[in-house]
């Protein structure tokens, strides 16, 4: 039996909704298969056009052995909640330290709650002069 | 009474049977300026990418022709068959640089994806409503090891060649893709090498000189615009001259601190002349370029300094932010933008070493006198620029790249994007914003779109090389 992760998008609109990720798919290919797509442009991981946050991961299902985990964390860990298909070149550690996640490469590890769109992405780089 | 109108003359020759002149454009950039009819339409890069409006990108068609009932509205819309490609920069399959070549035509537009990499082909035979006939995937763009296209020329004999900020990982080097007349991939135009950044470049044949500049890696600017980034050389300040027929690099020239990110680069339209000019867009100045024939090489030098300005609500000093130049067709104006500022300019550059301010609007961005056209608040600042090919009217859009968008003018993603226009009286060398011209993107049926580049179906000021 195939496992599928619930990953919810949380809308720049305030609105929020869930997608059933496959095993073997990205967070923007599984909502390919809905009415609507999260943003994206390059697909390789070079552009960030799709960077999402990690707001909250549930670590239940992951390591259901690990009692301390089986809560969801305030400060939820974007390297354990999600694997990548190649290297995210449009983040920098800082952006991963902060829980900045490229959907267009990433693979969800567990339930997962993520704020996506251009709101959710501006976030990588602010107005250097303001 | 002009001479057209003396009783008993003959109607001039248009056929330029002395120049051979069977194929797609203009004999000489004298006869674009004289043949070239009032633009009638405008094709704008239209896009959706970045923002969150789910739909594809499109090529905006726009009526320019004042005695038209659609005049200043977008009244075609080429969608393209994927989300995600930002429209940015494209050119033609072919223009005067092949007047020679009986049986081409100027009608394909090369509409590349500057973040997907995939690259279109625009069918203008029905100019109000093109088509799109032709996909290449961004899989086969990346066999070569190469991504982002920026820049289409088109050079004689119906080639294309498309400047590629980066590799099919979206790092350096970048270079060049060349496609044939059927609109294959015919391969890597240079030996891969030649150049680490890439963004622009211009050709001048009779001097068997071609000279291209620098922005980033695509993996650094396709995020956004990060000044650490500056700091650590991530970002470009060198151009380079190019053995045109050899397709190697011969000379590259670093522009030093104030020639940070060289973006736009324009060698004059004559043939015959080796100057040219470069904006660099963070720096703020303009360099002139020239061979220097005693030296036996190409020389560059500051010719113009945009000063960065003090606003109350910014920490900093704002800089101009020149992200876009363009020389009249009679080579007599450089006109540009500052996008940061607010400001389009004009400067009178018949002696290139010496250019001379003509004349400057200021209108939306952070510092622009006008804040508005026909009761629509303008977003941001003048950024990409067209000029009619007789010199009198300059138009442009206000988008730079949605991500770069998002971090200086928050709300134009919001608002979308406009086309504005200015008349230009080049013989007085005057600037006049046209308050009756207003293209809104803001108002497009699936919601607000940026608007980049612009194209005249006839050729402009930035599409035509001369061999």
């Amino acid at each position: 039996m195939t496992e599928t992760y619930a990953v919810v998008l949380e809308e720049p609109d305030g609105s929020s909704r869930t997608v059933e990720v496959e095993p073997d798919e990205t967070v923007l290919e599984a909502s390919e298969r809905t009415d609507r797509t999260v943003p994206f442009g390059c697909r390789t991981g070079a552009c960030g056009t799709c960077a999402g946050r990690l707001l909250e991961a549930d670590r239940a299902e992951a390591e259901s052995d690990d009692e301390s985990a089986a809560e969801p964390t305030d400060d939820p860990d974007v390297a354990a909640a999600f694997a990548y298909r190649r290297e995210p070149r449009a983040l920098k550690p800082r952006h991963r330290e902060d829980g900045y996640v490229l959907l267009c490469i990433a693979t969800p590890r567990m339930d997962c709650r993520v704020a996506v769109g251009s709101r959710a992405r501006s976030g990588l780089v602010d107005n250097p002069w303001k | 009474m002009s001479d057209a109108d003396t009783p008993g003359d003959v109607e001039p020759s248009r056929d330029h049977e002395h120049h051979g002149h069977e194929g797609p454009g203009y004999a000489t950039p004298q006869a674009a300026l004289e043949e070239g009819e009032r633009e009638e339409l405008a094709y704008v890069m239209s896009l959706y990418t970045g923002t969150d409006v789910d739909e594809p990108d499109f090529v905006a068609v726009v009526d320019l022709d004042p005695d038209s009932e659609t005049y200043s509205e977008i009244v075609d819309r080429v969608e393209m068959p994927e989300k995600g490609d930002e429209l940015h920069h494209f050119g033609w399959n072919a223009c005067s640089s092949s007047c020679h070549v009986e049986g081409l035509e100027r009608r394909h537009l090369i509409v590349p994806g500057q973040r997907s990499s995939r690259i279109h082909v625009v069918d203008t035979k029905d100019r109000r409503n093109p088509e799109l006939v032709e996909v290449i995937e961004p899989e086969d763009v990346f066999e070569y090891d190469l991504s982002a296209p920026h820049t289409v020329h088109c050079v004689p004999e119906g080639k294309i060649i498309i400047s590629m900020l980066g590799d099919a990982d979206g790092e350096l080097p970048g270079g060049f893709l060349e496609l044939n007349h059927d609109f294959e991939i015919e391969g890597r135009w240079e030996p891969p090498g030649e150049i680490e950044m890439n963004y622009d470049y211009w050709y001048q044949p009779r001097q068997n000189v071609m000279v291209s500049t620098e922005w980033a890696a695509p993996k650094t600017y396709y995020p956004g615009f990060d000044l650490e980034d500056v700091e650590d050389g991530k970002y470009g300040r060198r151009i380079h001259f190019w053995d045109w027929e050899n397709g190697t690099v011969e000379q590259t020239i670093d522009l030093g601190e104030e020639g940070q990110i060289p973006l736009e680069v324009r060698f004059l339209h004559t043939p015959e002349s080796t100057h040219g000019f470069v904006g660099a867009a963070l720096s703020s100045n303009i360099f002139h370029f020239w061979y220097d024939a005693d030296a036996g090489e190409y020389r560059a030098e500051k010719a113009i300094d945009f000063e960065a300005r003090e606003h109350e609500d910014w920490e900093m000093p704002v800089p101009g932010l020149t992200t876009d130049i363009l020389l009249s067709m009679d080579d007599r104006y450089l006109f540009g933008s500052n996008w940061l500022h607010g400001e389009l300019w004009m400067y009178d550059v018949s002696d290139p070493s010496n250019p001379r301010r003509a004349d400057s609007l200021s209108v939306g961005g952070t510092f622009g006198e006008v804040r508005e056209v026909q009761g629509r608040e303008l977003a941001a600042g003048p950024q990409m620029i067209q000029l009619s090919l007789d010199g009198e009217r300059l138009y442009w859009t206000t988008s730079l790249f949605s991500t770069w968008d998002d971090q200086f003018y928050p709300e134009e993603s919001e608002r979308g994007s406009v086309m504005l226009k200015a008349d230009v009286d080049p013989r007085n060398g005057t600037l006049e914003l046209d308050e009756d011209f207003l293209v809104d993107w803001g108002e497009c049926p699936a919601g607000p779109a940026r608007a980049h580049e612009i194209r005249w179906p006839d050729g402009d000021c930035t599409s035509d090389v001369w061999q």
